[in-house]
C-alpha cells in the first residue's frame, strides 16, 4: 500500500514542564494521538531520542526535561487535524498538567479514638477504608516479586540472547492470551489485557536490543528493563499510570519465568496462620495467589480505592485499608496486627485493650447480623401490609452474588461501567454477557437491572478518546456519546439481549435528559434485535428498558419518555446536584444540595406520581435509599424499589416494617409543604420509627454474664445490646450521648447498681437495658462501692410514650427498694428478669 | 411534722423519681408526713398545693436545674440540695428541715 505522504505535518515545541514529560503528560499526550489514525512521532532534539506518541512508556522514556526541544513528525490521512489537536493540546493544556496534586490523603491525622483506647498506648495509622470489616493476624510484607537474576550466569553470544527474549515474549503472550481467552469476564482480565498491551510496546522492546547489544544477558536485559520503567512509572502523579508499574514488573517476573522456568522464582508470600497483608501496591495476581483462608486483612499505601485489588478485597469481602502512608516502614513483619476497614484504621502492635475491643466489636457486629438474618431473608412490608423492594447497587457480578446473600429482592442498579474501566479496549459482547449471565445465576429469578455503560464525563476511557471538558458533569457522558460509539455500545445492548434469554435483565439507560434521547435508545435496542434475530440467536422479546431519572429536565419529559421506556429508576446522586447546581463533593455546599429539602421532594414526588399515573414502575437507587432515616419519605413516594449498597439492606427491610405506609404518605405531604429543610428533619424526628407495639424491655436487651471490665465497656456492650435490637442505627453516637449524661455526676446510685440513661432520638423506640457483670466495675458511685448491674435506660425525645414513661419514673423508684435491688440480683434467666420486672412494675412488657 | 418537697434532675427520667421514692420512704419511717412534687420528664406530677405549701413546716428543693414555680416557697423554711443528697442521704437532708 502507498503511503500517503503529502500530508505530513511537523512542528516543534519547547517542554516547560519543571518534571518534563513524565507518565501523566504523557499518557495524556498518549490519549490525543490515539484519536487519530495517524502516526505521531516523537524526537527529542537534545538527545536524539525518538518515540511513538501513542504509547506512553515510548513517551516517558525519550526523557524529555525542562527547555528540550522536541520534533513532532506527524504522518497520515488525518495528519493536519492530528497536528492541530496535539498543537492546541500542547499550547493550551500541556502546561497545566504540572500543578501540585492534591494529596490523596491528609495523611498522618490522629484519629479519633473510641473512648477507653485514647490511652490504651496503642499507635494508630489512619488511611482510607476500602473494604469493611475487622481483620486481624500477623503483619505480613508483601514486597514486589524480586528480580534478582544471580541464577543466570553471564551472557552469552548477543544473538543467543536476543532470541531468549523473542522466545520469551511468544511465550507469555500466548500464556496471556490463553488465560484471557479461558477467563472470560473477571476481574482479573483487565490486567492480562495490560499485560498484552505493554508486550505491545515497542519501546520495551527496544531497551531489552540496546541492553543486550551491551552485553547483558537476557535476564539482566529483563531486570534493568523492568527496574528502568518501573521507576519512570512509579514516579507518575497518576494512579493509572502508577498501576502499570505494577504490570511492567509482573511482566517481567513472567518473562524471566518464561526464560529460566524453576530456577526462578519470584517471592511469593506463604501465608499459614491468620495474616494482615502490608504492600506499597498489590496486584491482583499478587492477591489471588494467597491462600484465602489465612487472609485476615490488606493495608497498602497506595491509594486507589477503586483499584483492581480493591475491588477484589471487596468481592472476597477481605477487610482492606488504603492509602496508609509508609504502612511497610511503620508496621514490621510479624507483629499482631488489626485491620479496622470500616473506620480505615490499622494498628501495627495492637494492644491487649485494641484486642480486646475489636474482640467485642466483632462479637457485637455478629450479633446484629444474626439479629437482622431475620429480616433480610423476608420482605419489606410495612405495619400497614405495602411491600416496597430493596434491591442492591452493585459493580460486578461477585458483588451481586453476596448482595443477594444480604437480602437483596433484586439488583436495582448494575453498574456496567466497571467493565469498560482501566483497560485497552472495551469488552467484548461474548465478555459481557458471561458477566450478565453470573448475575443473572446469583439473582436466580429476581431482576437484574443492568445500566448501560455511564462514561465520559468524570469517567473517562483511554479508547474513547474523548475531549478534555472544562466540566465534566455538564459533559459529552452517558446517552449523550453513545450515537458517536455505536460500535461497542450496541455490543453491549446485544449481551444485554442475549443475557435477557437466560433471566429477568432489564436495561436502563443513563443521562437520559429528552423523549429524543428516549426513543433514540429505545430504536437502538431495536435495531440490536433485528440483529440477533437475523443472527438466530435467542433474547427476550419483551426485556424491559428503561431511564435513570437524574438529569431534572427528564422529569418534565415524563409523558414522552412513558412512551418509549417501561420503567424509570430516579438517580438521587446526580439528581440532586443538578436540581441545586450544586457539586455534591464540595463539603461547602452539603447544605444547598440536601435530598430532604422540601423542593427535592416536590421533585421526586413530581417524577413518582406521574410514572405512576402511566403505569410505569419506578424505583430509586442513590445515597439517599441508603439512609434509614429516609425511609419513610421514600415510602411515602409509593415506589416499586430502592436500591442501596448490599450491607444496608437487613436494616432497611425492619425499618420498613416499623412504619405505616399511609402515615409516610401524609408525612411526605407534610414535608413538601413545609418551609425549611429543617423543618422537614424536625418532621422526620417525629415521624416514630419505632413500632409502638414494641416493648420497652425485651430479652434481647438482657445480658446476665456480662465480662465488661470498665465503665467504657459497660455503656458499650449495654448500647450494643439496642444495636444489635435495631434500636438505634448509631452505637457510637449513642455511647457519647450517654457518657455526657455521666459527665453531669455519676449514675451509680450505690448498692451495686448504676441507672445511665439518656433522651435522644437516636433510640428509635424507648427501652430498658440490663447488664449483670461477672467482675464488678468502678463507676464512681455515691457509695464509693463498685457496681454489679447496669440498667440503661433510654428514651426518645420526640414522640413520647406517656406509658413508657410512666414505667421508667416507677423503675426509678423501685431500684430505691433493697428487696427489689436483691431480687434483681439473683435472677440468672433473661425471661424470668422481664417478666419479674414487669409484675413489680403492674405492667405488661 | 409536715414537709413538702420538690425533685427536679436534669434528664428527668431517673434521679428526680429515686430522690421523690427516697424523701417519701425515709419521712415515713421517721414518723414525719411529706408531699413530693416531681418535676421530670412527664411535667409535674403530684402539685404542690398552696395549702399544702402553707402547712408545711418546711420546704426541700431537691433539685440540678431550676425548679419551676419557686416562688411559691416564699416565706417558707426552705432546704436547697441537689438530687444527688436526697438519694445517697435522705435523713440527713430531712433532719436540716425540721
Amino acid at each position: 500500500m502507498q503511503r500517503d505522504v503529502s500530508v505530513a505535518a511537523e512542528f516543534r515545541f519547547e517542554c516547560k514542564l519543571p518534571n518534563g514529560l513524565h507518565a501523566r503528560p504523557s499518557s495524556r499526550l498518549a490519549e490525543v494521538a490515539n484519536r487519530f489514525q495517524s502516526r505521531c512521532g516523537l524526537t527529542n532534539l537534545r538527545s536524539g531520542a525518538t518515540a511513538d506518541l501513542k504509547g506512553v512508556l515510548s513517551t516517558i522514556a525519550a526523557d524529555v526535561r525542562r527547555g528540550d526541544t522536541c520534533l513532532l513528525v506527524i504522518d497520515g490521512a488525518d495528519g493536519s487535524a492530528a497536528a492541530a489537536a496535539l498543537r492546541r493540546f500542547i499550547d493550551e493544556d500541556l502546561p497545566g498538567f504540572d500543578e501540585p496534586l492534591a494529596e490523596a490523603f491528609p495523611g498522618g491525622s490522629a484519629p479519633q479514638l473510641p473512648r477507653g483506647l485514647e490511652s490504651a498506648g496503642s499507635h494508630c495509622l489512619v488511611g482510607l477504608p476500602a473494604s469493611g470489616g475487622i481483620g486481624r493476624g500477623k503483619a505480613v510484607a508483601i514486597g514486589r516479586a524480586s528480580l534478582t537474576v544471580d541464577f543466570a550466569g553471564p551472557a552469552e553470544d548477543s544473538r543467543l540472547e536476543n532470541e531468549r527474549i523473542d522466545r520469551a515474549f511468544t511465550g507469555v503472550r500466548t500464556r496471556v492470551e490463553r488465560l484471557l481467552a479461558r477467563n472470560g469476564g473477571r476481574a482479573e482480565s483487565a490486567i492480562l489485557r495490560a499485560h498484552l498491551a505493554i508486550l505491545g510496546d515497542m519501546t520495551l522492546r527496544r531497551d531489552l536490543t540496546e541492553r543486550v547489544a551491551r552485553g547483558c544477558s537476557a535476564a539482566q536485559a529483563v531486570a534493568d528493563t523492568g527496574e528502568h520503567f518501573r521507576a519512570l512509572l512509579e514516579c507518575s502523579g497518576s494512579g493509572y499510570i502508577r498501576e502499570r508499574a505494577i504490570d511492567v514488573d509482573e511482566l517481567c517476573s513472567e518473562l524471566l519465568e518464561e526464560m529460566y522456568g524453576a530456577r526462578f522464582q519470584p517471592a511469593a508470600a506463604d501465608l499459614n496462620e491468620p495474616s494482615i497483608v502490608v504492600a506499597k501496591t498489590l496486584a491482583p495476581h499478587q492477591l489471588l495467589s494467597l491462600d484465602r483462608q489465612w487472609l485476615e486483612g490488606i493495608v497498602l499505601e497506595s491509594a486507589g480505592a477503586t483499584s483492581h485489588a480493591v475491588i477484589l478485597a471487596r468481592s472476597m469481602d477481605v477487610p482492606a485499608v488504603v492509602g496508609v502512608a509508609d504502612a511497610t516502614r511503620q508496621i514490621a513483619t510479624g507483629a499482631e496486627a488489626i485491620v479496622d476497614g470500616g473506620r480505615g484504621w490499622v494498628f501495627p502492635r495492637a494492644s491487649e485493650p485494641v484486642l480486646r475491643f475489636y474482640q467485642r466489636e466483632r462479637a457485637a457486629q455478629l450479633r446484629r447480623q444474626t439479629a437482622l438474618a431475620r429480616f433480610a431473608a423476608a420482605p419489606a412490608i410495612s405495619l400497614d401490609g405495602e411491600s416496597i423492594d430493596i434491591g442492591a447497587n452493585v459493580s460486578s457480578a461477585a458483588e451481586a452474588a453476596a448482595a443477594f446473600a444480604n437480602g437483596a429482592d433484586g439488583i436495582g442498579l448494575f453498574r456496567t461501567e466497571i467493565l469498560f474501566a482501566e483497560r485497552e479496549q472495551p469488552p467484548s459482547e461474548e465478555e459481557q454477557l458471561a458477566v450478565y449471565t453470573e448475575a443473572l445465576r446469583a439473582a436466580a429469578g429476581r431482576p437484574v437491572i443492568l445500566r448501560t455503560a455511564d462514561v465520559g464525563g468524570d469517567k473517562p476511557l483511554p479508547y474513547l478518546r474523548l475531549p478534555d471538558e472544562r466540566n465534566p458533569f455538564l459533559g459529552f457522558r452517558g446517552i449523550r456519546l453513545y450515537p458517536e460509539h455505536r460500535e461497542w455500545i450496541s455490543a453491549q445492548f446485544r449481551a444485554a439481549l442475549r443475557a435477557s434469554a437466560r433471566g429477568p435483565i432489564w436495561l436502563m439507560a443513563p443521562m437520559i435528559a429528552s423523549g429524543e434521547e428516549a426513543s433514540w435508545f429505545k430504536n437502538e435496542v431495536g435495531l440490536a434485535k433485528a440483529e440477533l434475530r437475523a443472527s438466530g440467536l435467542p433474547f427476550d422479546e419483551k426485556m424491559p428498558i428503561g431511564a435513570m431519572i437524574e438529569v431534572p429536565s427528564a422529569a418534565f419529559a415524563l409523558d414522552r419518555l412513558c412512551v418509549a421506556l417501561d420503567f424509570f429508576s430516579i438517580g438521587t446522586n446526580d439528581l440532586s446536584q443538578y436540581f441545586f447546581a450544586a457539586d455534591r463533593e464540595n463539603p461547602k455546599l452539603a447544605a444547598v444540595a440536601n435530598v430532604r429539602h422540601p423542593a427535592f421532594l416536590a421533585l421526586l414526588h413530581r417524577i413518582a406520581r406521574r410514572v405512576r399515573e402511566h403505569g410505569k414502575w419506578v424505583g430509586l437507587c442513590g445515597e439517599m435509599a441508603a439512609d434509614a432515616r429516609n425511609l419513610p419519605l421514600l415510602l411515602g413516594l409509593g415506589l416499586n424499589e430502592i436500591s442501596t449498597g448490599a450491607h444496608a439492606i437487613p436494616a432497611l427491610k425492619r425499618a420498613a416494617a416499623r412504619h405505616s405506609a399511609a402515615l409516610c404518605r401524609e408525612l411526605l405531604e407534610n414535608a413538601m409543604a413545609s418551609a425549611t429543610a429543617a423543618d422537614v428533619e424536625t418532621l422526620l424526628d417525629s415521624a416514630l420509627p419505632g413500632d409502638p407495639s414494641e416493648p420497652l424491655l425485651s430479652s434481647a436487651l438482657v445480658t446476665l454474664r456480662s465480662d465488661s471490665r470498665s465503665k467504657d465497656e459497660a455503656i458499650r456492650e449495654v448500647v450494643g445490646a439496642l444495636y444489635a435490637a435495631g434500636r438505634t442505627e448509631d452505637p457510637r453516637r449513642l455511647e457519647e450521648v450517654v457518657w455526657a449524661r455521666e459527665s453531669v455526676y455519676s449514675t451509680g446510685l450505690g448498692h451495686g447498681f448504676a441507672v445511665p440513661h439518656c433522651v435522644s432520638d437516636l433510640v428509635s423506640v424507648n427501652s430498658i437495658g440490663i447488664l449483670k457483670l461477672d467482675n464488678p466495675i468502678e463507676w464512681g458511685s455515691l457509695d464509693g462501692n463498685p457496681v454489679r448491674m447496669v440498667i440503661l435506660l433510654a428514651m426518645r425525645e420526640t414522640g413520647q410514650n406517656g406509658m413508657h414513661m410512666k414505667i421508667f419514673s416507677r423503675l426509678a423508684r423501685k431500684l430505691m427498694d433493697q428487696e427489689f435491688r436483691d431480687r434483681l440480683m439473683g435472677i440468672e434467666d433473661p425471661e424470668l428478669m422481664i417478666s419479674h420486672v414487669g409484675r413489680e412494675l403492674e405492667v405488661t412488657l | 411534722m409536715k414537709l413538702v418537697a420538690v425533685t427536679a434532675c436534669a434528664t428527668g427520667i431517673a434521679h428526680t423519681y429515686m430522690a421523690a421514692e427516697q424523701l417519701e420512704k425515709t419521712a415515713k419511717a421517721m414518723g414525719h408526713q411529706i408531699r413530693v412534687e416531681t418535676q421530670g420528664a412527664m411535667g409535674i406530677e403530684n402539685e404542690l398545693s398552696s395549702s399544702d405549701i402553707r402547712q408545711a413546716h418546711a420546704a426541700i428543693l431537691a433539685a440540678d436545674i431550676e425548679v419551676e414555680g419557686s416562688e411559691r416557697f416564699e416565706g417558707v423554711k426552705l432546704v436547697r440540695v441537689p438530687v444527688q443528697d436526697a438519694i445517697k442521704d435522705p435523713r440527713g437532708v430531712i433532719v436540716r428541715a425540721l
